[in-house]
């Protein structure tokens, strides 16, 4: 699947497991969160990631990082 | 539209265009400033001087694109304009995103739209069909031949001409569709066609619009599947020893992780030309999640993390190429029997 | 296949000129209708009223509500046998009406009008048979801007106009209706009986023996049979659970095929696209020269569920194979999830090694479906380009009628024939 801050070009591409990354330059992070904060950021992107990859889902599908 | 009064033109620029500074101002939010900017000088030997200039940071359009198109629009309600040019934004793909967005949404309020970028930017896809977009190269040396074309076009879409063809006029085909009278009948077209392509040429009167591949059916079980990284955030190991281009890619490369347990900021960074690399090359894993791909790994949300990840430069490049890349990696990904893919992208 | 009757030969006479007058006839070119002779309805017990009026190219007239447009035609020999199965007995051998490799159409001299088709049409939606949006709209325009999309505002046009009776089952009505158009269509085609035409062309099935070198292709023509105003008829009965079959080309074009669906009218097929055929008699024209005309197989469309419709696809190119088919050519009816039976019938030809080329009409959105192994498509046109607006001085069959809108150009009867009728397409711009 495909993380990515830019899902509706993603969209226009065809693919279909499409997860909203946290920005265009720091997709699986945030410079403005503490270590610890971060570090929980990315594991939960992660763990989002791999609930999208165990999903049957319909074309195009965007999740975000927040059901 | 009164003769003789003067047609209003809006220029929209991106930060780096309209002189606002370059990937750093890549967060600035729309502006409305005088008269012309950048390229928009150029037009005005056509006729077609803008009279407003909007512009606004690539990123931050991607980022706040509701509130910043609500933001251009009012301007556009304001302005009133006969024509709105757009770009050029030649191989941007966030430039030329934003420019086929606000053309689509100006297309839609019943402005005229003159834009310039490659036919693989997603800005074509975006403006859905209301631009007439100049085609050009993916990189601003283009920018002289491309520039008069823009302000021909646009200056007679002000004086409310109705254009000629794509292939006439010089722009891309705009996905629209438009009723002719063939010579023939449709029967005896069939029937030409079908000799024809028996005989070995083989020819279409319309085709596909997308490549569309069906979602893949879900991972079954998530604890055995083999699972890779993938990123087209041109992430690298320190130095770019295998010189990942930094735009233009022809080449993915593929670096092992399989001691890794993170990308580290001195031994890893980003070589792709197309964004800020300043909080990527900070700490990589905000590119190439392997941190918490690893912990995650080792928690046992899933089988195995695949011992090396595959990295490339999405800059400028052509959909075939991308999709060639695409197939390359799938092809080596299914040989290692890996069932499942994280690719990131920016 | 064996054929039991005489050859088809089709005669051909121009109607230059409609007058109304007192006696019903055509002599030269002009044919003079009595209306109040036609008798349009009557006897007709599920039908309350029936109207008739002639249009002709250049009036400022809109025809809102039509239903189907039918070439005015007679069987010379006995004119009983026109429109078999609906005006007359459906078989003279006793055999099967649903034996589509033999009928009484397609056999003998036929008589056609050139220049004139008669056009029927029935407000439903007012008469309470339909919600408001079961049935598109549907129009003729005689003049102009969309005058020239329908194939039927360039040709004088017969209009009858039905009112159901109050109460009528709605198949009965139905029934009345086609019965009563084809008939005005038999009477009017019957004044030329008494003339010896000067040139009949005569259509051999099976065709004459041909270069075994040149390619042999079949058509696929699609027809969909979906319930009371979405049927297609053969002599008379609906083609529901239609099996890809094999059926005589001269009967298609002579009768046996009627249609009996009045849902986007310019892409699905009127019986006038049944009886002139231009991918038939193209066909016929081209064999022995450029091609063997191997057959013609009649594929249902709108199967409800993928798996019948892959079934029926296969079942389809198995058919065409067996025909001994190098090409297979596939029309398309209507719009919608019939394309979807179109593309897999094109994937299960290929599949076995017949080339094809199918006929589909394009929307806005680019093509309802698509398959990679069809690469060569015939696109009759853009069912949703506008037309502008107009404001015609009358509109018979209904009310209002977009009337100084824009007109989409799916609400023309006949524009974008997918049996590849009429010369639109589409380009990009």
């Amino acid at each position: 699947m495909f993380v990515t801050a830019l899902p509706t070009i993603a969209q226009m591409v065809g693919a279909n497991r499409i997860l909203r990354g946290v920005s265009i330059t720091h997709p699986t992070g945030d410079p403005d969160l503490s270590t610890g904060v971060e570090a929980a950021l990315r594991r939960r992107i992660v763990e989002r990631a791999l609930e999208m990859l165990v999903t049957e889902v319909g074309p195009t599908t965007i999740w975000e990082l927040q059901p | 539209m009164d003769g003789g009064a003067r047609m209003t033109i809006i220029h929209y620029l991106n930060q780096f265009f309209a002189g606002l500074g370059g990937e750093e101002a890549a967060g600035h939010e729309p502006v409305k400033l005088d008269g012309p900017r950048g390229p928009g000088r150029a037009f005005a030997a056509a006729g077609a001087a803008p009279d407003v200039t909007l512009a606004c940071g690539d990123d931050h359009f991607a980022e706040h694109e509701p509130e910043v198109l609500a933001t251009l629009l009012a301007w556009l309600e304001e302005l009133r304009p006969h024509v709105l040019i757009c770009g050029p934004s030649f191989g941007s793909g966030r430039y030329g995103y934003a420019c086929g967005v606000l053309a689509r949404e100006a297309g839609r309020r019943g402005v005229a739209v003159v834009a310039a970028m490659t036919p693989d930017s997603p800005g074509v896809m975006a403006a859905e069909g209301a631009a007439y977009i100049v085609p050009t190269g993916s990189s601003v040396a283009s920018m002289k031949a491309v520039l008069p074309s823009m302000a021909r076009l646009a200056a007679r879409l002000a004086e409310g001409e109705t254009l000629g063809g794509p292939e006439e006029e010089g722009y891309l085909p705009r996905g629209l569709r438009v009723m002719v009278r063939a010579e023939h009948t449709g029967a005896r077209r069939a029937i030409d066609q079908l000799l024809d392509k028996l005989a070995g040429d083989v020819r279409t009167e319309v085709g596909s619009t997308g490549d569309r591949v069906p979602p893949v059916p879900a991972v079954s079980d998530l604890h055995t599947v083999r699972l890779a990284l993938v990123t087209e955030a041109g992430c690298v190991p320190q130095g770019n020893p295998d010189r990942l281009p930094t735009r233009h890619a022809n080449v993915w490369l593929r670096y092992s992780i399989a001691d890794a347990d993170s990308l580290g900021a001195g031994a890893y960074e980003s070589v792709h030309a197309g964004f800020d690399t300043t909080a990527g090359n900070d700490d990589p894993n905000r590119l190439v999640p392997l941190d918490a791909a690893r912990a995650l790994e080792r928690d046992g949300a899933f089988g195995v993390l695949h011992d090396s990840f595959y990295t490339t430069s999405g800059v400028d490049t052509p959909v075939a190429t991308a999709a060639k890349f695409g197939q390359e990696i799938a092809a080596e990904l299914r040989e290692a029997k890996v069932g499942a893919v994280i690719l990131t992208g920016t | 296949m064996e054929s039991i009757l005489a050859d088809l030969e089709i005669a051909t006479f121009a109607v230059d000129e409609v007058v109304e007058g007192t006696q019903t006839g055509w002599s030269d070119g002009r044919l003079t209708v009595s209306l109040p002779q036609l008798a349009v309805g009557a006897g007709e017990s599920a039908l309350a009223e029936a109207t008739v009026e002639v249009v002709r190219p250049g009036d400022s007239v809109r025809i809102s509500n039509v239903l189907d447009a039918v070439l005015p035609s007679v069987k010379a020999d006995d004119a009983a046998l026109t429109f078999p199965g609906v005006l007359g007995p459906a078989s003279v051998t006793g055999a099967s009406s649903f034996a589509m490799a033999t009928s009484v159409a397609g056999a003998g001299r036929t008589h056609r009008f050139d220049g004139l088709a008669v056009l029927s049409t029935c407000d439903w939606l007012r008469a309470g048979y339909v919600g408001p949006e079961e049935l598109p709209d549907s129009f003729v325009d005689m003049a102009g801007p969309g005058a020239d999309r329908s194939p039927f505002g360039s040709t004088a046009d017969v209009v009858i106009g039905y009112v159901p009776a109050e109460g009528a089952p709605v198949d009965e009505v139905d029934a009345a209706i086609r019965r009563e158009t084809l008939r005005v269509s038999r009477e009017l085609a019957a004044t030329t009986l008494d003339v010896e035409p000067a040139h009949a062309a005569t259509l051999p099935w099976p065709p004459t023996p041909a270069d075994a070198s040149l390619p042999a292709v079949v058509l696929m023509l699609q027809v969909a049979s979906e319930g009371p105003l979405t049927d297609t008829f053969w002599q008379g009965e609906p083609l529901r659970e239609l099996d890809p079959t094999e059926a005589d080309p001269r009967a298609i074009i002579d009768g046996a095929l009627t249609n009996g669906a009045y849902d986007w009218p310019a892409v699905r097929n009127v019986t006038a696209a049944y009886q002139g055929s231009a991918l038939i008699r193209d066909l016929f024209a081209a064999h022995g020269q450029r091609l063997r005309f191997a057959g013609v197989i009649v594929a249902p469309g709108y199967l409800d569920s993928a798996e019948q419709k892959q079934r029926s696809a296969g079942a389809a190119a198995e058919l065409a194979a067996r025909l001994g088919a190098d090409g297979v050519i596939c029309t398309t009816f209507s719009s919608g999830n019939s394309h979807t039976d179109t593309m897999l019938t094109v994937q299960a030809c290929e599949q076995r090694g017949i080339g094809t080329v199918a006929l589909v009409c394009e929307t806005n959105g680019g093509l309802t479906d698509h398959v990679p192994e069809a690469n060569s498509l015939i696109s009759t046109g853009n069912e949703d380009d506008l037309v502008e607006p107009w404001t015609p001085d009358r509109v018979i069959g209904g009310e209002g009628a977009r009337s100084g809108e824009p007109v989409p150009t799916w609400a023309y009867l006949g524009a974008c024939s997918q049996m590849g009728e009429t010369t639109w397409t589409a380009v990009p711009a």
